[in-house]
This record gives C-alpha cells, structure tokens and sequence, in this order.
C-alpha cells in the first residue's frame, strides 16, 4: 500500500488502527535493522523500535506530506538511537571507547551474532566510528539509501556525507587491515 | 590470514547481516505496538482545531499588539489621575513651605504681584500683608536691577 493510501486511512478514525498495522507491517524490518545496528542488542532495539512506532501514531497527524513518510520514522529512529547512546554514556559516566567496548564484547558474545570472522570484524570497526559517522556509514553502505535522502533524515549536506562516508570506509579497511 | 587482511578492501566483503532476531520477532511486534497505542490513547484533535491551526500565527501578533495596546492607554488614563490624587493629599502649608524654600523667584512674577498690588489679597493666599509686599517689592527695587 502507498504511504499516501495509508495516511488517508489513518486520517479516518475507522480505518486508524488497519491503516497503522499496516504502517508497521511495511517498515518495521527497516527500522528494527537501522536500530540494532547501532545499538547492537536485540532488547534495545527491540525496545526502541516500539518506542519509535508510538511515536509515529502519537504524532502521525502532525506529518507535514512535504517529507516522505519513511524519511520521517528514520529521522524518529535515527534520533531515539543517538538519544539512547548519548544516556548510556551519561548513565554509566562511560567515555566514547567504553561504550563500543561493551557493544565490542555483545558482537563476541552474543548468541544472535553470527557471521565469519572478517564480517564481525567489519562490526567491530563499525564501533570505533563516531555515532552520526556510523549512522552515515550504514545507512549507505547496508539500507543502500541515496546520500539525498539521508540528507533528509539527517540534515546534514550531501557534500558533508559524501565525506563522511569516504572517510568512514577508509578508517574500517584500515582497522581490518590491522594484526 | 593476515596477509588476506592486509590486502582486503570494503568491497571484498559480502553484505550480510550478522544479526538474528528471535523467531516469528517481526509476526509478533505490529501486536505488540498496537497493544501499546491502545494504551497510549490517541485523541483525534477535534475539527475546529485543525481549522484554527493556520490562524494560529497570524493571531498570535495580534493579541501581542492588542496587549501593548491596552497596558499602554491603561497608563495613559491612570497617570493624570495619579498626579491629581497626589497633589490633593498635599496640605496648603506643604505647598507655600515648598514654594518658598526652593521655587526660584522671576522678574515676571513679581511684576505679577505689583499689577496686583491694589487689589487686597488674603493674608491666607500670600501668607503676608499687601503693606509687607510692598515694602518687600521696595526693598529690591526693581527698577536699578539689570536684566
């Protein structure tokens, strides 16, 4: 179902609860898998995509359809997930490499990481980048979005992302090179 | 290995994703967040309110001028009223004490009192007699002070 349909069935109060179940159905996986690839835990994702789903019907009316409506939950998503990691570090009073340090030891140890060893160490390169770079990094390189629309969820420069991106490539192959 | 590392590049890598979720994760979390909007309780904004939304930025200036407006012309009106409040408060023999400690005396106002030197004026009004007005008007002599 088109975004369009499924906004004017949310705008109707008989077909509000459909047209959400809908919403969810169609866009869950996108935002689950953006979430969890920052904040690696299954929980927590799993918390904060609900999170980010309550948002969208609390403020669904208030959707301005000069955005598109996928580019609006990410920015939701993207926002709660960098809230999420800036309270965990304020919570624990944990610097910036004790927090990829503890998602470092969930990539080792968690029984719902799999993966080769180059591939998990693609993970772990990932974490020593800075939050907003590793947001840049996969929303390009894994959900294979085009550097405008991230323009728009992020409202940061297309040049400035294309910078980050090439930056952030470079600094993992360099990281996967080491030992 | 080490040598594979050393060589390889971002692209060598196959995209794939290392998480897993538990099974039937996705079947089971449109229920969940829909059991949880229940609770959330969503309150369609009645018809007048999406109505008034546009007016809404047009009318806050408005309100904000019609605010200064009346404060303004509030003061307006209640200031010469103040005034006159505070001088009836005043004792007639504040005033003259006043008057006579720090008015500053003109030629012209004593010319005033010499127009009025044949009418008798009341010992209550000038608080001196005609006769010790005009001894007073002598004694500085009007005519020899330059100007």
């Amino acid at each position: 179902m088109e975004d369009k349909e499924l906004l004017e069935k949310f705008a109707n109060p008989d077909s509000r609860n459909l047209a959400f179940n809908q919403l969810i159905r169609k866009y869950q996986q996108k935002i689950y898998w953006h979430i969890r690839k920052m904040v690696i835990d299954h929980d927590d994702a799993d918390d904060l995509t609900q999170e980010v789903f309550i948002k969208v019907w609390k403020n669904l009316e208030n959707f301005r359809q000069d955005a598109q409506l996928y580019t609006w939950i990410y920015r939701i998503a993207t926002n709660e997930c960098l809230t999420f990691l800036s309270s965990k570090r304020k919570k624990f009073f944990l610097p910036l490499n004790d927090v990829a340090a503890e998602l470092t030891e969930k990539i080792d140890s968690s029984p719902d990481i799999g993966g080769d060893e180059i591939q998990l160490k693609l993970q772990k390169a990932l974490l020593r980048l800075p939050d907003k770079q590793r947001l840049v990094f996969n929303m390009k390189y894994y959900d294979e979005l085009k550097y405008e629309e991230i323009s728009a969820i992020l409202g940061t420069s297309v040049g400035a992302l294309k910078a980050s991106y090439h930056l952030a490539v470079k600094k993992i192959e360099e990281f996967i090179k080491q030992d | 290995m080490t040598k594979i590392n050393k060589d390889i590049k971002l692209s060598d890598i196959p995209r794939h994703n290392v998480y897993q979720v538990p099974e039937k994760y996705f079947d089971r979390l449109p229920m969940q967040i829909m059991e949880r909007t229940a609770g959330a309780g969503y309150t369609p904004a009645p018809w007048y309110v999406a109505a008034l939304k546009p007016l809404r930025l047009a009318l806050a200036p408005l309100v904000l001028l019609l605010v200064v407006g009346v404060v303004y012309f509030t003061q307006l009106k209640d200031q010469p009223e103040q005034q006159v409040v505070n001088l009836a408060t005043v004792t007639d023999t504040d005033i003259v004490d006043y008057l006579s400690t720090y008015a500053v005396l003109e030629s012209t106002d004593l010319a005033e009192l010499t127009s009025l030197s044949d009418q008798e004026m009341t010992a209550e009004f000038l608080n001196v007699s005609s006769k010790a007005a005009e001894e007073e008007l002598e004694y500085y002599q009007l005519n020899t002070i330059d100007y």
